[in-house]
């Protein structure tokens, strides 16, 4: 009896510390045979592994990226911090990868650091550093660079969808933060108050609400002033009181809610049955085309799951010993813009130029990209209007 | 006529506590401009929330009162709710239907795994506060290993499930028909004679033939069961499963009973307990809505904060009523 018993006892401690692993790489795909020798092994560093556009961009690399290269992505659980994400690279590390791409932004500099440290190399595929940050490490050949929308593209992004709904007449709007304090939630609900024609704390200009918005840790209701747009409701993060928030929100009866990202991954239904119009920023999936054409989704501006090719081409070539580098010898620094859609029929124009087995960022267009390849024949691939 | 004077008193003193939580909690909302219902759909989550609590309190209770402190409950319906969506899913696609297999399949699933966390405690003899630990883990890690950490959505996004939480009728349903089974399993049945008895004295209990480990298994799987209700109850609410609740993380939904079990244990001195804890849930989902309605001033932070003095608070009172009450003799007077 004590045998089974020290059996079963050892049996739930082996299960347990299972459970219990923090930020450990997941299993990883066998890649097949490729066009060279060597597979490419790249970790990947995600903070969202749930929301719509997270799973675009992991079906893209997992799916299309991996049987078109001989490469091999290996996807990390959902990192809560810079802790976490420093320990999955030296995880990596340990493990004999060659290179990093994040999705993650608790704090880029260490991740980047890390992976000097390492000896590997590192790419930001969504977010960009801040300048001082660039500046800083832009000549380490470790840097591989940063292609995505850039902080200024955020904050049009929350613009131009605050704009939308004042032009259209909202008088009383509700808005989610996402996850302020990340810098790219936070330049897009700046960009969302000052589309209202909002103040906050008096301030008009983006550099100056960004940094209250920064200091304040969300949006202080108190400090929004609106003449034509009451901001009836606000929120961030998610926990446990997330959905208490969003029913008191919807309680407020607003003629629309307004999200700066995950809207679509944790409340289109709740939206959908109380019948608010609602928008958000994230990316163009089955899923939100559902919601945009059956349900309450009204205004989505996205990107397109194979918009993070070209980081994986500028990775693939720094490993390959060919890194792409401006005149100065750079690492890449290249913004993308996001798509809007408005109905069906505009998101399914951008939805249908990038199917899974024909994205926009094909193989064709990668190959392009791969190899030896000037900045300029780079940037100007990334910056053709594939929409 | 003192039959009546009786139940008067018993009413005022089960009523006594919503009413002064209804009362300060109205004021303070319409002194602010605010309601702490807004409409129908605030009053279908009202009441969700209420049930939620309450069969969250009922399962923490049955154990705690014979001594048994469970961690595992959160784990419990977080699991039964991955294990019951995916099952009713791959049955019915989201189709009709869907809320109740997922209810029913939640309860008998909640029901065998609150079973195994009652048969690794009555078999390994240790703790129940330690074996709830390590049920604890072991479930969030089956949860995790079978979400991959990811949030479950397909499987509970459905019109079904939205149906349920858009009318408080269902969620009444569930309350009532929770209160009826637990009442009359613990009140009615030789298995809660039993359980009464252990509860009130193990060894007297023991020795006059009353079976433990037997009654043991049973209120575990009660509890899971509860539990199991819980977790569907839970999605209907959020619409998604957290499959990455791992590192004792599911231990919160087990402590938002903690305040409503003492409420309800107070209340329980005038009327039927599980009526008292009903009540006591009553009185948290008027804390939460108002919390709702603040939202905008009372960070997530804070309302813990202030539900944490709210426990202290009431667990001084209940620690010194005797003295406070001779204290407030002579004012009375």
């Amino acid at each position: 009896m004590k045998k089974y018993l020290a059996m079963i006892l050892a049996m739930v401690m082996v299960l347990a510390l299972a459970a219990c692993g923090s930020a450990a790489p997941a299993a990883s795909e066998q890649a097949p045979a490729g066009d060279s020798g060597k597979t490419v092994k790249i970790g990947v560093l995600v903070a969202d592994v749930s929301g719509e556009e997270a799973l675009g961009f992991a079906n893209y690399y997992r799916n299309y990226i991996q049987s078109n290269y001989n490469v091999e992505f290996s996807y990390t659980e959902q990192l809560a911090d810079a802790a976490a994400e420093k320990a999955a690279i030296e995880k990596f590390a340990a493990q004999g990868y060659d290179a990093i791409i994040s999705f993650s932004a608790s704090d880029r500099a260490t991740q980047l650091q890390t992976c000097i440290d390492n000896g590997l190399y590192y790419a930001v595929a969504s977010g960009m550093l801040d300048d001082a940050q660039y500046e800083q490490f832009k000549t380490s050949e470790y840097f591989v660079g940063q292609i995505g929308p850039s902080m200024d593209t955020e904050y049009e992004a929350g613009y131009a969808m605050g704009k939308y709904f004042a032009d259209q007449g909202a008088k009383k709007i509700a808005m989610y933060g996402a996850f302020i304090p990340n810098p790219m939630h936070v330049f897009r609900a700046a960009g969302v108050l000052a589309g209202i024609g909002a103040t906050y704390g008096g301030a008009s200009e983006k550099d100056a609400i960004v940094g209250q918005i920064f200091a304040d840790q969300g949006i202080d209701l108190k400090k929004v002033e609106s003449k034509d747009v009451e901001l009836a409701g606000y929120f961030q993060g998610f926990g446990d009181t997330t959905f208490d928030e969003l029913f008191a929100c919807i309680g407020a009866q607003p003629d629309a809610f307004l999200s700066v990202g995950m809207a679509t991954t944790f409340f289109t239904q709740n939206l959908n049955d109380a019948g608010i119009a609602f928008s958000d920023i994230d990316s163009f999936t089955s899923a939100n085309g559902e919601a945009m054409a059956d349900g309450k989704l009204v205004y989505l501006a996205g990107k397109y799951s194979s918009s993070i090719g070209p980081v994986f081409a500028a990775v693939l070539n720094a490993v390959n010993g060919t890194p792409v580098r401006d005149d100065e010898g750079n690492a890449i620094s290249l913004s993308q813009d996001y798509l809007v859609a408005t109905d069906a029929d505009s998101f399914q124009k951008y939805a249908a130029a990038d199917q899974g087995d024909s994205p926009i960022f094909s193989k064709e267009v990668l190959d392009t990209i791969i190899g030896d390849v000037s900045y300029a024949d780079f940037s100007a691939a990334v910056a053709a209007d594939r929409g | 006529m003192n039959k009546s004077i009786s139940a008067a008193k018993k009413l005022t003193g089960a009523l006594a506590i919503p009413v002064i939580f209804a009362a300060v909690l109205l004021i303070l909302c319409a002194a602010n401009g605010k309601s702490m219902i807004a409409n129908r759909t605030g009053f279908n989550y009202f009441v969700l929330y209420t049930a939620i609590v309450m069969l969250t309190t009922m399962a923490l209770s049955i154990n705690l009162n014979s001594g048994r402190f469970d961690f595992s409950l959160g784990s419990m319906a977080v699991l039964a709710s991955v294990l019951s969506s995916r099952i009713s899913y791959a049955m019915l696609q989201g189709g009709p239907g869907s809320a109740a297999a997922m209810l029913l399949l939640g309860i008998l699933i909640g029901a065998l795994l609150g079973l195994a966390s009652g048969a690794l405690y009555v078999t390994l003899r240790i703790p129940p506060i330690i074996a709830s630990l390590g049920v604890t883990l072991i479930f969030e890690g089956l949860t995790f290993t079978l979400t991959g950490g990811k949030y479950v959505m397909t499987e509970v996004r459905n019109a079904s499930i939205s149906a349920f939480a858009g009318n408080w009728i269902w969620s009444l349903l569930v309350i009532a028909a929770a209160l009826f089974i637990v009442i009359w399993l613990f009140d009615h049945t030789k298995f809660g004679y039993d359980y009464n008895a252990l509860k009130n004295g193990q060894k007297v209990a023991v020795n006059t033939g009353v079976r433990e480990v037997p009654n043991a298994l049973v209120c575990y799987a009660i509890c899971g069961a509860l539990m199991g209700a819980v977790g569907f109850l839970q999605v209907a609410r959020s619409n998604s499963i957290n499959g990455g609740s791992l590192n004792f993380a599911s231990i919160s939904i087990m402590f938002t009973a903690f305040l409503p079990m003492f409420i309800g244990g107070y209340i329980g001195r005038y009327v039927n307990e599980k009526a008292g804890y009903l009540l006591a849930a009553l009185c948290m989902s008027m804390l939460n809505s108002t919390f709702a309605a603040f939202s905008n001033e009372v960070s997530a932070s804070a309302q813990s904060i202030i539900n944490a003095v709210l426990l202290v608070l009431f667990l001084i009172w209940l620690s010194n009523e005797r003295r406070l009450k001779q204290i407030l003799r002579p004012i009375r007077s």
